[in-house]
């Protein structure tokens, strides 16, 4: 599995039409296919391209929304 | 726009662009739910369907109060509506509530609904954790429209069985919390 350094997951930010890319707890996912995450941006709040676990602690959802989406990589510290 | 409230609110802390944001990616949520529940709520039919019917139109209808009760919060604060439908739609807080592909599964419809509502019911919950303590009047409003979304998702939740709802339909007028911003 593809492995990513912070830099590299803030390439995947939805911008002109680049993939969309976020972080939880070390695996990266593709969340291009999702209403919510359109251009990179979800509910007003959150950024594409980077680790979202900390935000998602705060989340009024947690993290069994992410599993419909595919697992594409590895983040590294 | 309301000069003194939105400074006010911008003086709480509040990202007061984000929070608008918010609100109208959630009262587009409302009118394109309104939209989508019409054309479930006609398909809602037959033995299965008939006993739905009637907490979906309900719904539809409160949902459609939802966006009534946001839009002057949303201009006192200096936001507005954008000018496209389109725009709109596609900047929904909610994805659409689409018709299931076989429409006669009124178990797919009432999982479409029973979605609905669960994104709904976060999306004010995350309006009301910005807001408690802070923005008073938009916390009134969220909380209120959260008031009704939960009872929405535990009425579908229940006809799907996972428990008991806790509610009754509604008896006489709809959205008993959400009036008071109607008036």
């Amino acid at each position: 599995m593809k492995k990513f350094t912070q830099a590299e997951l803030s390439r995947y930010n939805g911008e002109n039409g680049i993939p969309i890319f976020i972080s939880y707890r070390g695996k990266v996912y593709d969340v291009s296919d999702s209403f919510l995450w359109k251009k990179g941006k979800h509910q007003a709040l959150h950024n594409a391209g980077v680790d979202l676990t900390e935000e998602l602690n705060a989340a009024p959802h947690g993290a069994e929304l992410l599993e419909k989406f595919p697992v594409i990589g590895i983040l590294e510290d | 726009m309301a000069k003194v409230t939105r400074e006010v609110v911008e003086r709480s802390g509040i990202n007061v662009d984000q929070l608008l944001e918010l609100l109208i990616k959630n009262a587009s949520a409302e009118l394109t739910t309104f939209y989508y529940y019409t054309i479930l709520r006609f398909n809602l039919i037959g033995l299965e369907g008939e006993g739905v019917k009637e907490i979906a139109e309900t719904a539809r209808i409160e949902d459609r109060n939802h966006f009534e009760a946001l839009v002057p919060r949303i201009y006192e604060l200096g936001g507005k509506l954008p000018r496209n439908m389109n725009d709109f739609h596609d900047i929904s807080a909610c994805p659409p509530a689409y018709l299931p592909d076989d429409p006669t599964d009124v178990r797919k419809i009432l999982e479409v609904l029973v979605g609905a509502e669960r994104c709904a019911v976060r999306g004010y919950t995350q309006i009301c954790n910005m807001t408690a303590g802070k923005d008073h009047r938009t916390y009134d409003l969220a909380q209120a429209i959260l008031n009704e979304e939960i009872e929405h998702e535990s009425w579908f939740s229940e006809f799907l069985g996972e428990g008991p709802s806790g509610h009754f339909l509604r008896r006489g007028e709809t959205s008993p919390f959400v009036s008071k911003f109607l008036k």
